[in-house]
Parts: C-alpha cells; structure tokens; sequence
C-alpha cells in the first residue's frame, strides 16, 4: 500500500542491535492509563482507568474494554486510536475462524493471530509500531485465560498484570495480594483496589471499567451501577 | 536526517520521539489553531448547535462560498475547523461513506458510526507513512433515533469521543473553560438556550460582540431531525436575546 519511497521498515536496528521504535512504542504505553487483570479459579477479570479529557465528554460513549468474541474480551494501555485497528482486525480473525471450523477461536490462537500483526507492524514498510499493549481475557476449553501481548508482538500468559503509568507499583501489590485459589469476586475486588493503589482523586464507576468472564464463558462489561455496588464492597 | 539517532524526529513522517509521542500529530493540532479561528458546539435536550466564526477575507469574495458548515446527510452536519482544503476532502469522503451506508444497509448512518468512520481514518495517517495527517478537527452532529441528540469531536490523533459540548480551534482552551462552569450541572437546555448558549461562548472566548454575518450557526431539532444552517434573520434574533438577557 502506499507510495513505494516509504517501503523501507521504519522500525530499523540501531548500531548497538536496539530496535528503538519499539522502546518509544512502550513508552507511550507506560504513559498511558493503568489498566490490569487477574486470573481467578473460576474467571478473570480485567480492569482500567477511565479518566477522560474533560467533564464535557459525555462518558457513556466511551468504552475502553471491548468485546473480541462473545467470550473474549480485551483492554489497553497506551493510545486509544491504535486499539480500535487492533479490535477490527482480531474480531475479523476470530469471525473467520468461526466460519471455517464452526466452533468459537480458542484464546490462545485468538491472541496469537492479535500479536503477530503487532509483529508485522514493527518489519514492515512505512508503518511504526502499535502504540499499545493489550490484555486479553478468555475461557474456552482451557479454562480462565489471561494473556498480555505487547508493541513488539510478544506475549505471554500471565496470573495477573499490570501496564500503563503505575506499573510497577501495581503489579507489586498484585504480587502481594495474588493467591492461586483466588475467586472471581475477591480478583474484582483486588483489581479495584490495585485501581485504587495509583488512582489520581476519588474512584468512582464514571472513571473506571471493569470486565469479567466467568464459568458461563460470556464476557460481560460491568455497567456503572455494577461498579458501585463492588465499590461500596471494598470500602 | 539523522534517524533514529535522537534529532529530527518531529520532521520525519509519524515515527515515535522517544517519549512515545508523535510529533506529526501535534504538528497537525497546532495547524488547526494556527487557522485562527474557533467552534463550538453544544447539545440540549432535544437539540444540538454548533457555532462558527466567519470570516471573509476579502469584500470580493461571494460570502456564501465561505463556510466550515458542511451537510454530510440530510441529518447529519460537519462542523470543520483547521485547514479548510483538507476539510473539504474529508467532506467529499464522508458524504460518499454516509451514502454508501445508506445504500448497504438501508438506514441512515448514525453519527457515531460516521465520527468512527473518520476518526479510523485519521489513525491510519498517524500510523503509515505515506500520508500527512489532516489538519481538521471535525465535529459532527444530528438527532439519533435511539439516543437522541449526538455531538461527537475528531481528531487528527484519531480520537472521537461524544460530548454534552466542546470546543475546537484557536480558543479551544477558553471555550472549554467556560462550557465546563456552564454544563456542571448537567442542564437539559431547550433548543434556544442551547443556541443561545453556544452564542455566549463563543462572544465570551473572543471578547467582542460580532455581526450575525460574521458567525455560522447549525441546529439539528429533534422535531424535524434535519440539519440546517440558521438565517441571519434567526441569528440576529439569538444575538438579540443574548444581549437583553445580560
């Protein structure tokens, strides 16, 4: 596509065998809102700050977690814009998946397919990388699945993580709160409070967005008034 | 050029600074409030207004060739602040994919699909290199069916998001400033307060009284869910309210 002057990678090696595209790529993702998820016994949940530019946006349209199959669900960390590309081209895959074998992607592949167009982004010519790292929450065949894939198109499977601004801090206290027999309420739970950990002024359902998956394998949003009552739980 | 070494990243097409940003990008912004002038919309109740500067810029000029108000559908209007010959072809573009949408579906787009729309667009000129992203802000307004009025904003960064009002242009800032106090409360403005209230902004951002001739005016009502440029007669009637009101 496009003019062949820009066939050349963007993404080049540096003389000291860096790709710095790809390091400024997790830059804007650690500039980002923190979003974070955690794999329970029976579900996972994922979770992310809403905060918005201004009181003037009307809230309700906007959705930071996303639907990739009925039951996949994923969020992000860095820039929006960049996530919509990602959404489009995962759901494509997932619906031509489900054509040709007539059965649901299973995460796994889900993810894979998602990661390597992440991966192409960063070879191929006259494009940079995604300015994003995604979390990818599923339950198929395998069970609850939690998956991070990031600029580069590297990922992997994961208890619980963390991205965006707070890393560290909140993936430390997801270390400390972590436990293996976990249930799906106590991760929403301790997500909240992880959300809280980092949170710049008062928490509420307007500037947060929770997504759960369960054992019935439908991943579901939680709406504002679900939010208020885990909210009013944590207190 | 020195790519990749720390220098020229800001002229270079939309690669990454080292802080993860695009420069390119913010280029574009500053382009649009380098246009110099400023919009803003605003949503009532059962309505959505959105107010323009106007300004010819030569006594010769057909004044009624002069305009950022652009009707995308019969429903639907564009508001475009920036580079007027980069809004022209966004409109051009967003007519034939409204249309088209007409066609394959059979229903008349809605305004959040078609900010989506643009807004798709704009992110793939932040992420290949063989186009500039366009110096256009666009906010796109109507009256939904399901969800009444709509008044969405684009960015050359590839955002859209819905807003209760906005602003965008040179006095982007202000405007937004003043619209906060004004819409704390969440009011549910009738179709002259809303009006009236984009008026008001727009005198208060710019710090002057101006001729009905001098600004546009477009409404979408959701009685008659057509989109429509005010007259001057009708925005003359506003601007009257507007200073007996004070």
């Amino acid at each position: 596509m496009g003019d062949s002057q820009y066939s050349f990678s963007l993404t080049t090696f540096s003389p000291s065998g860096k790709l710095v595209q790809i390091e400024h790529a997790l830059t804007a993702v650690g500039s980002g809102q923190t979003s974070l998820g955690i794999k329970a016994s029976n579900g996972v949940v994922i979770a992310t700050e809403k905060k918005l530019p201004s009181i003037l946006v009307d809230e309700a349209s906007v959705q930071k977690i996303q639907h990739l199959t009925p039951n996949i669900g994923t969020v992000y960390s860095g820039m929006g814009p960049d996530f919509r590309v990602l959404v489009r081209k995962s759901r494509k895959q997932a619906e031509q998946y489900l054509r040709l074998y007539k059965e649901p992607i299973p995460v796994t592949q889900l993810v894979r397919e998602t990661a390597t167009v992440m991966q192409e982004f960063t070879q191929s010519g006259g494009v940079r990388p995604f300015g994003v790292s995604l979390l990818v929450a599923g339950y198929d065949d395998k069970g609850p699945q939690l998956y991070q894939v990031d600029p580069s198109g590297s990922y992997f499977s994961w208890k619980a993580s963390a991205m965006g601004k707070n890393v560290s801090n909140a993936k430390t206290f997801l270390e400390k709160r972590y436990t293996e027999d976990m249930e799906l309420d106590d991760a929403i739970h301790t997500a909240i409070l992880t959300l809280k950990e980092g949170f710049e002024g008062e928490i509420s359902s307007k500037n947060i967005e929770i997504g759960k998956i369960g054992t019935d394998k439908v991943f579901r949003v939680l709406t504002p008034a679900e939010i208020d009552d885990y909210l009013a739980e944590v207190e | 050029m020195s790519r990749g070494s720390g220098a020229g990243y800001d002229r270079h097409i939309t690669i990454f600074s080292p802080e993860g940003r695009l420069f390119q990008v913010e280029y574009a912004f500053k382009a649009v409030k380098t246009a110099g002038i400023t919009s803003i919309g605003v949503r009532g109740k059962d309505s959505v207004c959105v107010v323009t500067q106007k300004k010819v810029p030569d006594k010769l000029l057909d004044q009624s060739s002069v305009t950022h108000l652009f009707p995308i559908t019969k429903y639907i209007g564009l508001v475009a602040t920036g580079i007027t010959a980069d809004a022209r072809s966004l409109v051009q573009q967003a007519r034939n994919q409204a249309a088209e949408f007409r066609f394959t579906y059979g229903y008349e787009m809605p305004v959040d699909i078609l900010a989506k729309w643009i807004a798709d667009k704009s992110q793939v000129y932040t992420q290949h290199a063989y186009m500039r992203p366009l110096g256009v802000v666009a906010m796109v307004m109507g009256v939904d069916e399901e969800n009444g009025p709509l008044l969405y904003k684009c960015d050359p960064a590839g955002h859209f998001y819905g807003h209760k009002a906005t602003s965008a242009g040179m006095k982007e800032q202000e405007a937004v400033n003043f619209l906060e106090k004004k819409m704390k409360e969440n009011p549910s403005f009738t179709f002259d307060e809303t009006v009236q209230t984009a008026i008001s902004a727009l005198q208060s951002v710019l710090q002057e009284d101006f001729k009905a001739t001098e600004i546009e005016v477009g409404v979408v009502r959701a009685e008659n869910p057509e989109f429509r440029a005010l007259t001057t007669e009708e925005i003359e009637e506003h601007l009257t309210a507007i200073s007996e009101r004070d």
